[in-house]
């Protein structure tokens, strides 16, 4: 007894409590609720049921169900289109962004501090901003584009088929390039200077510099932005309902917001469940290649 | 010495007795809606005078945004916290009704001196009946019809509104003013409740309904409102404006001709600086059948009440004040029996007149307890048409293939 309370003190015993603590509120909050999840997706759920654990098996029907959706393959098409092209704009702008901000000219770490007013605003308020630039017959946007020549007609950036998820996508990218530029910076700054001096010494021109010491040095860090900013926009619903609704016709629905019309619109928890079930095996997959591709990491 | 504890037993026993009182009698009935959120309305001011007036009965009035009734009112039956008294938009209801979560007051009504069955309009009374029983009373009821601006007809060198769909769209032609940012017409076709409340109509002209929806007649009216769209007779944006949004274009006379409700006349006499008149919903033919969409809210008690006597009390307070919901808050009652009060306002009395006249073809959203569904597979079709991914009777058919697996057919 005694010594299991020493070992509580100081040894093995206290390092289990403090890991279990921390594992309690992770079941707790998250290991729970998912696990909860996945069994509805198994579930028959409805009005009556919604409150109880047992409920009628239905299999992997739900899955069928949502494949069979006339929607399935336009969602699948959308989610993809969205997570790429947002994720692709907020890295490649934001690392932009912090080598324009790494060149420590005056002013420059207080302009980086002001964008990230973007990243502070919520998602719904950002949403009602863009949603009056991308107006159709009075945007702002279209204002601008049709004074610059550039656009002879409005376009209608939230009602045609063809423009609708990119407005979305336009959105998203504006809102996670500050938080992108950040986490860059971040990685930036600690890398030594004297391997730029060496490299400079031996006749390395800019981009033979980034090429062979930015890129390699910031690899952990481009890891970590890389999913962070998958698992940013797989979350990303409250520019949705603010800007398209998902419309027209669902060309701007994604998997998130497609769950969550299921469960709250339609009242039909057990297909929302299950496309968040599905989400879900994608970003697992995204993250073991990222586990993986950060594991065998040669640090200096 | 003596009296002084006299004094103090009498204290007690008074303090004993205040604090008895309420104990005894007191009822509490939670109520449910949307009113009081962003502007007072009809439940909020009702339930406040019904607790005021009644000793016995504490009301714990609860205002929640539109979009989280529903949701919130399913977690709490669920979890056993729904509330006494709740009031649903009509197509919401039968979600409700037709799973035993309303409570069957039919015998109730029928023994009531306040409340009259028969002194209901048909469309609103079908929305609270599920399987031949009441489970409420309508609340107040709207629908839709055409706006147009008199002073653009004129100019235009028009001089009736629109009879027939086509004819719409013809004059929606001659209305278009680019030059001036003027459109011909607009409507709400957005993805969401709102383009099925303006659609649906059009199918239920056609000889269809929620569960007949891929008619010829709903498909060539489909084919003219993409015309409109696709020749800017219309604005793109009807695929994502609701009706207020829509109809504040037509406000402010960027459109010629505006698809809207009883809601819009208040706003519209402030912000409107032309004439403007109502017409019924178009036919598809002339002379045609005749339909309207059916708008407005409804009254239900929850199945899971302790105190049905008592929220059946307050549904007969709120029905008895019915006549005044016009004058204070703009809504039409659903009643044949009250007479509507002039207002004075020219240009409203002469809408309302078109709307109540509009109202006698107005019909109900389902009932259907999985209307949500039915409702997404109408406004996916209208949009998928309208934006050109399928043509219109293919978007339709596909529609009826989605509801036809709701409907277990």
């Amino acid at each position: 007894m005694r010594r299991f309370l020493a070992s509580l003190r100081d040894g093995v015993g206290f390092d289990i409590l403090l890991v279990g603590a921390a594992m309690v509120f992770l079941i707790a909050m998250a290991g729970l609720p998912l696990i909860y999840n996945v069994l509805m997706s198994f579930q028959q759920v409805d009005m009556f049921t919604l409150g109880s654990l047992i409920r009628p098996w239905a299999g992997f029907q739900n899955y069928i169900d949502v494949v069979r959706e006339p929607a399935f393959w336009l969602v699948t098409k959308n989610t993809f289109i969205f997570v790429f092209f947002s994720m692709g704009g907020q890295f490649i702008i934001g690392f932009a962004l912090a080598l324009f901000f790494a060149q420590n000219f005056p002013g420059a770490s207080t302009i980086r501090g002001l964008f990230l007013v973007s990243w502070v605003m919520p998602g719904l308020v950002v949403g009602a901003i863009w949603s009056w630039i991308l107006a159709g017959d009075f945007g702002v946007l279209n204002t601008i584009l049709k004074g610059l020549g550039i656009i002879q007609s409005n376009v209608f950036w939230k009602s045609d088929p063809a423009f609708s998820i990119w407005a979305v996508v336009i959105a998203n990218i504006w809102l996670g390039l500050a938080f992108n530029m950040l986490l860059l910076s971040v990685g930036l700054a600690a890398i030594p200077r004297d391997l730029y001096e060496a490299a400079e010494l031996d006749g390395a021109n800019a981009f033979q510099r980034f090429w062979t010491i930015t890129l390699p040095m910031m690899r952990s860090t481009i890891g970590a932005v890389l999913s962070l900013g998958l698992i940013g926009t797989l979350q990303q619903f409250d520019l949705f309902p603010a800007i398209t609704e998902g419309g027209p016709a669902n060309t701007s629905t994604v998997a998130q917001y497609w769950s969550w019309q299921m469960s709250f619109q339609l009242y039909d928890f057990a297909k929302g469940a299950t496309i968040s079930v599905m989400m879900l095996v994608l970003v697992l997959i995204a993250s073991i290649i990222y586990v993986r591709s950060t594991r065998h990491e040669v640090r200096g | 010495m003596k009296l002084h504890f006299a004094g103090l037993l009498a204290a007690v026993s008074l303090g004993a007795m205040s604090l008895a009182t309420p104990a005894f009698a007191q009822v509490t009935l939670k109520i449910w809606s949307i009113d009081g959120v962003d502007r007072v309305g009809i439940a909020d001011t009702f339930s406040k005078e019904f607790d005021e007036a009644n000793e016995d009965i504490v009301v714990e009035y609860r205002a929640i945004p539109f979009d989280d009734l529903v949701n919130e009112t399913l977690r709490a039956f669920a979890t056993g916290n729904a509330p006494d008294i709740v009031s649903f938009d009509n197509p919401d209801f039968a979600l409700f009704s037709s799973r035993g979560a309303m409570l069957d007051i039919t015998d109730r009504v029928a023994n009531s001196s306040v409340i009259k069955a028969e002194n209901y309009f048909q469309g609103p009374l079908n929305s609270v009946s599920w399987d031949g029983k009441l489970f409420g009373i309508p609340k107040y009821t709207d629908t839709i019809g055409v706006f147009y601006n008199k002073d653009l007809f004129a100019k235009a060198g028009i001089t009736e509104p629109p009879k027939t769909w086509a004819q719409l769209t013809e004059y929606a032609e001659k209305l278009t003013d680019p030059a001036n940012n003027v459109y011909g017409a607009t409507f709400s076709a957005r993805a969401g409740e709102e383009g099925t409340f303006q659609f649906l109509p059009i199918i239920q002209m056609s000889g269809g309904g929620y569960d007949n929806v891929a008619t010829d007649g709903a498909a060539e009216v489909l084919d003219l409102w993409k015309k409109m769209v696709d020749n800017g007779w219309a604005s793109k944006d009807v695929l994502s404006l609701g009706q207020w949004d829509s109809t504040g274009t037509f406000n402010s006379g960027n459109a010629a001709m505006a698809i809207s409700g009883p809601w819009e006349v208040d706003r519209m006499v402030e912000d409107a600086k032309f004439d403007w008149g109502v017409a019924l919903l178009p036919t598809i033919t002339e002379g045609g059948e005749r339909s309207s969409a059916l708008g407005g809210f409804d009254w239900g008690i929850m199945s899971t009440t302790k105190h049905p006597d008592e929220a059946f009390r307050a549904l007969e307070y709120f029905a008895s004040q019915d006549n005044r919901i016009f004058a204070e808050f703009g809504s039409i009652p659903a009643r044949s029996d009250i007479e509507l009060p002039v207002t004075g306002v020219e240009k409203k009395d002469a809408a309302l007149k078109v709307f109540l006249e509009q109202l006698q073809y107005a019909q109900p959203r389902g009932p259907h307890p999985e209307w949500q569904k039915i409702s997404k597979a109408i406004y996916d079709a209208m949009q998928q048409a309208l934006t050109g991914q399928m043509s219109s009777k293919d978007a339709l058919a596909q529609a009826q293939t989605t509801i036809n697996g709701i409907l277990g057919k």
